[in-house]
């Protein structure tokens, strides 16, 4: 069921447009190329050491993905609510479907954007690519809670979703994308820590990088429980609320 | 076999929560077709889709031991940059018909439609009538115990209306349907067993004349 709706998802995305396979993986990639390009040259070439190209992509790739997991989540409910007159396939499916999709793009984004790179001589390896993956999918977690919750929000109070996208921009700075944490005002750390994406980001670097020291206060531990917290929230909500997204004529 | 025990359903509203059944409790005998008649908005297709499962009471059971289609002819779940033939494909994997039941699942709907070329266009650039072609013929390359016929006895020109007629008679050997129509002619000839949809609940009739009757008072 989740592998059909898998299947259906990518051909709708890939169908949306004339060479829509050929947008889907370009256009993240202009949009992780010029972010990286343009800061690098704000910036300069490196920063605490490293390539800054690298730097950024390492961590705009996945910021990106997390984006667009929730936000792509948050529509899901409108978009498949037809899908919903087949008895067996329960919005809950439509979530992890889109989730699955999304995470295959952007792999395979990275993926190339990673052998771009790595072409141009840029040093692309990974030092604990275990931890690494282990991060990302944990991140790929929080951000289907994110989702589903805000999914849930967005279906009982349709003018949320606007400001739900705007508050996304904000995040993009407060998440220390662009620039390492320790960059960050510090009388502000304390409350900024509160953010999970902080630390992912954090990590994500610490594990990517050789020489990257984490901001202190940085763990895992944290992003777990955020995480493990919000997944519960999320699936108590939609257990309350899944008859609300299946039936046709709400919202 | 149809069970429902103390259902209430009721849908949110701008204005408010309306109520479409309350506390409802009935049981229809098994082996038999069933007609739902009643007024515009009386709450006929809801009965149906709950009792297909595609809607889910707020409250209470409904129980039942038969496979049920999804309402025949339904076209919203078509997905429109999609092929006609990936959307059927998307059906057969719900449904768990793979490989070769699935090549023979496509087939039929392939011929029965008779769309020809056009099953590998979008279905987004499909005629209405293409369109209702092709999800008659997916409601009926599906084998079920009871089908769910909203209205829609009547899709297409004169020749695949006698077609579908002529399959239906088919399938009525073995299957039975839940059919919601405003067509008493229907009803009498299909149907063994009324639903009167009323505004305070539901009456079952086993004779058909007698709820058709009803439903004129």
């Amino acid at each position: 069921m989740i592998f059909a709706l898998v299947l259906r998802e990518a051909r709708a995305r890939f169908g949306e447009r004339r060479f829509g396979a050929f947008w889907v993986l370009v256009e993240p990639m202009c949009h992780l190329l010029l972010l990286s390009v343009i800061f690098s040259m704000i910036r300069g070439k490196t920063i605490t050491g490293i390539e800054y190209p690298v730097f950024v992509l390492v961590a705009v790739a996945p910021f990106l993905l997390y984006r667009n997991t929730i936000l792509r989540l948050m529509d899901s409910p409108r978009e498949n609510r037809s899908l919903f007159g087949y008895k067996q396939i329960k919005p809950l499916d439509t979530f992890i479907a889109r989730v699955l999709v999304e995470a295959c793009l952007a792999a395979t984004v990275y993926a190339i954007l990673v052998a771009g790179f790595a072409w141009f001589g840029f040093d692309m390896s990974i030092t604990r690519p275990l931890e690494w993956a282990a991060t990302l999918a944990l991140g790929l977690t929080l951000a289907l809670a994110l989702g589903v919750l805000l999914a849930l929000l967005a279906h009982a109070l349709p003018g949320s979703k606007t400001i739900i996208r705007m508050l996304f921009f904000p995040l993009y700075f407060m998440s220390g994308v662009f620039i390492p944490a320790s960059y960050l005002p510090h009388s502000l750390l304390p409350y900024l820590l509160y953010n999970p994406f902080l630390h992912l980001f954090e990590l994500i670097r610490g594990e990517v990088f050789p020489y990257y020291i984490p901001l202190s206060g940085v763990s895992a531990g944290y992003v777990v429980r955020v995480t493990l917290c919000l997944l519960f929230l999320a699936l108590g909500i939609y257990r309350a609320r899944r008859l609300h997204l299946v039936s046709s004529k709400n919202g | 076999m149809f069970e429902l025990r103390n259902v209430t359903k009721s849908y949110l509203t701008p204005n408010g929560r309306r109520y479409i059944f309350r506390d409802l409790s009935l049981t229809i005998p098994p082996g038999k077709n069933i007609g739902l008649i009643g007024r515009n908005g009386a709450g006929k297709s809801t009965l149906m889709r709950l009792l297909g499962g595609a809607d889910i009471p707020d409250s209470g059971v409904i129980a039942t031991d038969q496979s049920i289609s999804w309402p025949v002819g339904l076209t919203g779940g078509f997905q429109g940059s999609m092929s006609g033939r990936d959307n059927v494909k998307f059906v057969c994997r719900v449904y768990g018909a793979s490989g070769e039941s699935m090549r023979e699942k496509l087939k039929f709907v392939e011929e029965f439609a008779e769309i020809g070329t056009w099953i590998d266009e979008p279905i987004k650039t499909y005629s209405s009538g293409m369109r209702s072609r092709l999800a008659f013929g997916l409601s009926m390359a599906f084998d079920f115990d009871y089908y769910l016929i909203d209205e829609v006895m009547s899709v297409g020109d004169g020749h695949f209306k006698k077609k579908c007629g002529e399959v239906f008679e088919e399938r009525l050997q073995k299957s039975k349907v839940v059919l919601v129509s405003h067509s008493m002619g229907d009803i009498k000839k299909l149907c063994d067993i009324v639903l009167h949809v009323h505004k305070d609940g539901i009456t079952v009739y086993e004779d058909i004349d007698e709820g058709i009757a009803a439903y004129h008072a």
